[in-house]
């Protein structure tokens, strides 16, 4: 009988590990052949100039997805990502453009402010649904009227622009043609992967989306790690408002609306579970960049707004539908 | 009329069925009685479609019987109540008396006038016929649920009525009624499989009696041929009471460990609480029935739930835990009896799980030092015999016995001072429990203090140096190791239960 039990464990592990290694090649392999099918069938897709427009287009999405991809992954939702990158953006517009500010300290104080106003949504969302255990989903429903209609109140629904050329210029500058603002998207990746993967704090974020009381009985703090993961979802919207400031040098209480679906859509396509405890930034960058080739693509088909509207919804369903059978096969 | 031959079924590593047979004549009331754990649950899951067998036969009527879903049980006659509730809170009694066929009117529009009629009708056949059926089900207490649960099975026209415990709510003079009820359908010729750790109800009620161990019928027979004693002992097995029998050496001069002074759990009626004192090297246990509030102690020392009042002493010094964090930093760990639910997290690796509860042990300003995680697994791996492939497989690859000792292994790298385990062998296989057992008297040689919740009474037997009886969280008296018997503890733990309904 051990002899049984030895051999069936060690067969198990291989093909675990297989399927661990697969999951996230799943993703990157359809990644590619979308990649390919549209660059055969299109004529611009692969061109420089396409590819940094992809990137540019990729960047606000991928940053937002990154903290949304810590809220998921303690088994939680945040709705709120869009209204706050609003309340957010004209916070740091009216800062940006005080008057008698130097520029540098006016981007300096505009970006720290952005922030601030992120980690304050971030945290009242974390704080309200640990402390009283209300479902995330509701706490950040509620968080998305509030950001959006203190956004408007605070510039009387107009928009904010003339920021410093130098801001608005950074925002368009490339490298090698990779645009600047989507290399800083790519080191908070790095960062993200860094903290999920190789962080006591990483670890007890997977602990507590895979199994909350156990993780609570192995002596962690749950309710901090809990209102962490929202503020650092906040931090991350608030960085996206000044990226997206930077892009399109404008700062509007009415941008950002629906944003937090494309985020939990590329999370969600990257493989997280919305049950929580499952998944990985890695993911969640190529999630987000098949939602951008996707889009990008179907445009260069020629397909209408509305045609393309309803491809990706169906590539969200299809990807959850996958993700149904990748669970049975590390089950099985 | 059913007739279950060599029945087996296995989940994932863990046996539960390892050949039943059992037999069930028209107009009978059929006891099925065996230890927690030993398989009667999973029994009547496969006898009403919830989960499909592996091997062995069941014929009803004279043909094999492969129930496919509930429904397809239903249709087949059997009807079950099972132990826990699965009435819908939020609708009325009679709208989930007649769920499975609401009668409606043209265009599908519920006929509630023949809803409330049916439904009356079903109570007034079980006796019931004071209370409104267009009440909420949530407003009603425990026993009067379980009633509405059995007048709801009892809709169909049933032929085989499985009732899982179903006195384990009811007070004194409903549990009279329902054996009333079960009278008049014994009448009737329906077959009744009744479940309970009740053998008093046993022995009153039923025609005959059925035992199961470790998921195989260990005897079936007639209650008259029986007696409560050759129930207990085919119960509960002389094996493995015999193989671990040579008496520890206890050194009754060391020190207390943790001392209790009318600790008592929130859930706890009584004021007084708990008081009881762990000294280093001793293996204390503690039983009782299901629902004496043993788990309830140990989740309060641990300060899993806040105790509400009383006093703790460790070493000598008074505590109080604000949350596990702080126990576990005074050298405590909590092995748990759902270690599904609380102890494991199945999707993780081997090696995650053992460093959950000290993972400032392998890392350092909090980076994880994955080398020093596998070490760590790998040395406690050898201590605990754990048979694996890599310490990075999830926790899920490796059979009850071993997930258990994982679970063990969590604790012991803290290097604690007292554990508290809440049934240390649950769905671990014979082999794996005896080594378990080596394992903890290990432990307790070393200095440890150990405090072991179990239902299992030989294992108590076997592993401790002293035993705690609990009746409705309250210590109802204390078994030394001269002695222990299964008599004894258990007329301890029915002390207060004689007293039934009346409180």
């Amino acid at each position: 009988m051990d002899a049984t039990e030895f051999n069936s464990a060690s067969t198990g592990s291989l093909g675990t590990t297989a399927k661990t290694v697969l999951r996230e090649a799943g993703i990157g392999i359809a990644l590619i052949v979308l990649i390919i099918v549209f660059s055969l069938s299109t004529q611009h897709f692969l061109t420089s100039s396409n590819v940094t427009n992809i990137l540019t287009q990729v960047t606000i999405n991928l940053v937002l997805s990154i903290g949304m991809t810590f809220v998921i992954l303690i088994g939680g939702i945040d709705l709120s990502v869009g209204s706050v990158l609003a309340f957010a953006a004209v916070v740091a517009g009216t800062v940006m453009t005080l008057p008698g500010l130097d520029p540098s300290v006016a981007v300096m104080l505009a970006t720290a402010s952005a922030v601030a106003a992120g980690i304050l949504f971030g945290l009242l969302n974390g704080l309200v649904s640990a402390w009283w255990g209300i479902p995330s989903f509701i706490v950040t429903l509620g968080t998305l009227n509030v950001a959006r209609g203190a956004a408007l109140q605070v510039t009387g629904a107009s928009t904010i622009y003339s920021f410093p050329a130098a801001f608005n210029a950074f925002g368009s500058q490339t490298i090698y043609g990779v645009p600047v603002l989507f290399l800083i998207a790519l080191l908070l990746v790095a960062v993200g992967w860094f903290v999920l993967t190789r962080t006591v704090f990483g670890r007890v974020l997977y602990g507590i989306g895979n199994n909350e009381e156990a993780t609570r009985l192995a002596g962690h703090n749950v309710f901090f790690y809990k209102v962490a993961a929202f503020t650092i979802c906040g931090a991350a919207v608030g960085i996206g408002a000044i990226i997206y400031m930077a892009r399109l040098n404008i700062a509007s209480p009415i941008i950002g609306i629906g944003f937090e679906l494309n985020a939990i859509a590329a999370v969600i396509i990257g493989g997280t579970s919305l049950n929580g405890g499952r998944g990985s930034i890695i993911g969640t960058l190529l999630g987000a960049c098949i939602i951008g080739v996707l889009a990008n693509g179907l445009i260069l088909l020629g397909l209408s707004d509305f045609m393309r509207q309803m491809i990706t919804g169906f590539v969200i369903i299809l990807a959850v539908i996958l993700d149904k059978y990748r669970e049975r096969l590390t089950k099985a | 009329m059913l007739e279950l031959a060599d029945v087996r079924k296995r989940f994932g590593g863990v046996v539960a069925l390892n050949g039943v047979s059992f037999s069930l004549r028209a107009g009978e009331v059929h006891a099925l009685v065996g230890e927690n754990g030993a398989g009667k649950s999973t029994l009547i899951k496969i006898l009403c479609g919830i989960v499909k067998r592996d091997g062995g036969n069941i014929v009803l009527d004279g043909e094999s019987y492969e129930p496919h879903s509930p429904a397809d049980a239903k249709a087949h006659g059997i009807q079950v109540v099972h132990q826990e509730f699965n009435l819908l809170p939020y609708l009325s009694v009679a709208e989930n008396i007649c769920f499975e066929d609401i009668p409606r009117k043209r265009f599908g529009v519920v006929d509630y006038k023949a809803v409330y009629e049916k439904a009356r009708q079903a109570l007034t056949r079980i006796g019931l016929d004071d209370i409104d059926v267009r009440r909420p089900v949530e407003t009603l207490g425990v026993a009067h649920r379980q009633l509405v649960e059995i007048a709801r099975a009892l809709m169909g026209e049933s032929r085989i009525l499985i009732l899982d415990e179903p006195t384990a709510t009811l007070t004194a003079r409903e549990t009279e009624r329902l054996f009333a009820i079960i009278d008049g359908l014994r009448a009737k010729g329906v077959a009744i499989v009744f479940v309970s750790h009740h053998l008093n109800e046993v022995f009153a009620n039923c025609d005959r009696v059925t035992v199961l161990r470790n998921g195989e019928s260990v005897m079936t027979a007639d209650i008259a041929d029986t007696t409560q004693e050759k129930l207990v002992a085919s119960m509960v097995g002389r094996q493995l009471a015999a193989q671990m029998a040579e008496i520890r050496k206890l050194d009754a001069s060391s020190r207390i460990a943790l001392a209790l002074k009318n600790f008592r759990h929130p859930a706890s009626p009584h004021a007084d609480g708990v008081s009881l004192d762990l000294r280093y090297g001793e293996i204390l246990g503690i039983a009782g029935l299901v629902g004496a509030g043993r788990t309830e102690l140990l989740r309060s020392i641990f300060a899993a739930d806040l105790p509400l009042s009383g006093t703790l002493e460790r070493d000598g010094q008074p505590r109080s835990y604000t949350s596990p964090k702080a126990a576990i930093r005074d050298g405590i760990g909590f092995l748990t009896e759902d270690r599904k639910e609380e102890g494991l997290i199945l999707a993780m690796s081997i090696a995650a799980n053992v460093s959950l509860a000290n993972l400032r042990k392998i890392s350092r300003a909090g980076l994880l030092d994955a080398g020093a995680e596998t070490q760590l697994t790998e040395k406690l791996g050898k201590e605990i015999k754990l048979k694996y492939g890599k310490t990075a497989d999830p926790a899920s690859t490796l059979s009850g016995g071993n997930q258990q000792k994982v679970v063990l292994a969590k604790w012991l790298a803290n290097d604690p001072k007292i554990l508290l385990l809440d049934e240390p062998t649950r769905g671990v296989d014979v082999g794996a429990k005896a080594e378990i057992y080596a394992l903890l008297r290990g432990l307790a040689d070393k200095g440890l203090a150990l405090l072991v919740v179990s239902s299992e009474l030989p294992e108590l037997i076997t592993l401790c140096d002293r035993i705690l009886v609990m009746s409705k969280h309250r210590i109802a008296g204390e078994v030394a190791r001269e002695d222990f018997s299964e008599e004894r503890i258990l007329s301890l733990a029915y002390k207060d239960e004689n007293n039934h309904g009346r409180h």
